[in-house]
């Protein structure tokens, strides 16, 4: 979590970057639920949109792949899976398994979907700070009820703050263990707990310390809305999003 | 509940929606295959924090990860991870969590009792995984099971015992 990974948000000033990051809720939902039906024709346009976007917001398309491999690779898997499970015409027959025209097709569909729907996800947090997910988390569930929604957005933001404490803690308790030959320990259950029992002690200490910082700060939920930035051409990028899934449904 | 009750409440499940989502990337070498501690987190959660708010957490865990933040395994993050190969364990975390806490309240947060709710819950998270898995990449049930199941069950016993330890130990230190 401390290293950075193709999830992580990239400082920028492309269109995506400045996009209110409501609407960017909106229109990634829209895509991913549109793409379940999509045809392969559809996917390929969207593919291109979806690389335009990259290069806008200057994202390096080749560095993102090499760091995606293993997804790649499993989206290679459900890829064969298919080809090898879906009845058809057969194109090859070998060791009593045959690979179908059918299944080619429909794995290769399948995969690609997966792929578009997986790079849609990493062009958003890419483009967006954690903080401004948190207000359109708390924005989106506002009209939802018996939900509370500050306290939602107050979760969010404490777990996002506590994620690289405890990872910079975890590898500091994990160097403290090596220096004094812990690595050498054969037991895999006394690895686990030398590990996580000083970790969670430690940090449970310090989160006791920060609810009486809440505490003694009259912390409630009763907290002012957060504001959002708008770049004004959100308009367009509804309507675009709106002509694009029915694109991806009716070509 | 009180005021000071239900904040202490907040920033616990939310400490623990973080040791969640770190989970994925903390592993611990044991043979050829790394133990991640990920469901070993979600399985604390619901000893430590009960029914309620171990639901919360996980139900957080996941609406972030949907909300495109890189808090699931691999780095992954947004709806193309939740309904891909694997989101039907991370679904699975949701009944899971509920199960095991209402288990191990039920019995009294005992060290026997932490395991008998734990080793249900993981059975719950591989019931909502392994069929989805199957789903997904079209395979049959004896695949998705040696590929989503089997090479993980040592792991699981080792992290379950481990948890059960950890459980005793921490019950006084944040005297819940």
């Amino acid at each position: 979590m401390a290293n950075l990974t193709p999830f992580t948000y990239r400082q920028g000033q492309s269109i995506l970057h400045l996009l209110d990051v409501r609407c960017k809720f909106f229109m990634i939902c829209l895509v991913s639920m549109s793409m379940l039906s999509a045809h392969l024709f559809a996917c390929f346009f969207y593919f291109l949109i979806l690389l335009f976007f990259f290069k806008k917001s200057g994202l390096n398309f080749f560095a993102t792949m090499t760091s995606i491999k293993y997804f790649i690779l499993l989206l290679f898997f459900i890829f064969i899976a298919r080809a090898l499970t879906v009845k058809g015409d057969i194109l090859f027959s070998f060791y009593g398994m045959t690979i179908t025209e059918q299944g080619l097709t429909e794995g290769f569909v399948v995969a690609f979907k997966f792929f578009l729907v997986m790079l849609t996800g990493l062009v958003f947090s890419s483009t967006t700070q954690p903080s401004s997910v948190k207000s359109a988390v708390q924005w989106f569930l506002k009209p939802i009820p018996f939900v509370l929604e500050k306290r939602v957005a107050v979760m969010i933001s404490l777990a996002l703050g506590f994620m690289p404490i405890i990872a910079s803690q975890a590898q500091k308790i994990s160097d403290a263990q090596k220096a004094r030959c812990g690595d050498l320990q054969s037991n895999p259950v006394k690895k686990i707990i030398h590990l996580v029992l000083p970790l969670l002690r430690k940090t449970f200490l310090s989160a006791d310390s920060l609810v009486l910082a809440m505490e003694s700060r009259c912390y409630s939920d009763d907290r002012i809305d957060p504001a959002f930035m708008s770049s004004g051409k959100e308009i367009y990028f509804l309507a675009g999003s709106v002509v694009l899934s029915l694109s991806l449904v009716c070509l | 509940m009180n005021n000071s009750k239900q904040l202490r409440m907040t920033v616990y499940t939310s400490l623990f929606v973080a040791f969640i989502a770190i989970g994925a990337f903390i592993a611990i070498p044991v043979g050829p295959v790394p133990i991640v501690l990920q469901n070993m987190f979600v399985l604390l959660a619901a000893i430590i924090l009960g029914p309620t708010w171990g639901l919360a957490c996980v139900a957080i865990y996941l609406l972030i990860g949907l909300a495109g933040l890189p808090v699931f395994s691999g780095g992954g993050a947004g709806i193309g991870k939740l309904f891909g190969p694997t989101g039907g364990y991370l679904l699975g975390y949701l009944p899971a969590v509920f199960v095991t806490a209402s288990i191990s309240k039920g019995l009294g947060k005992k060290m026997s009792s932490d395991i008998i709710a734990m080793v249900i819950g993981s059975l719950i998270i591989y019931a909502a995984g392994v069929p989805w898995l199957k789903v997904v990449t079209s395979m049959t049930y004896e695949k998705a099971l040696a590929v989503g199941m089997y090479p993980f069950l040592i792991g699981d016993i080792l992290k379950i015992i481990a948890a059960a330890f950890i459980a005793k130990t921490l019950r006084p230190v944040i005297k819940l």
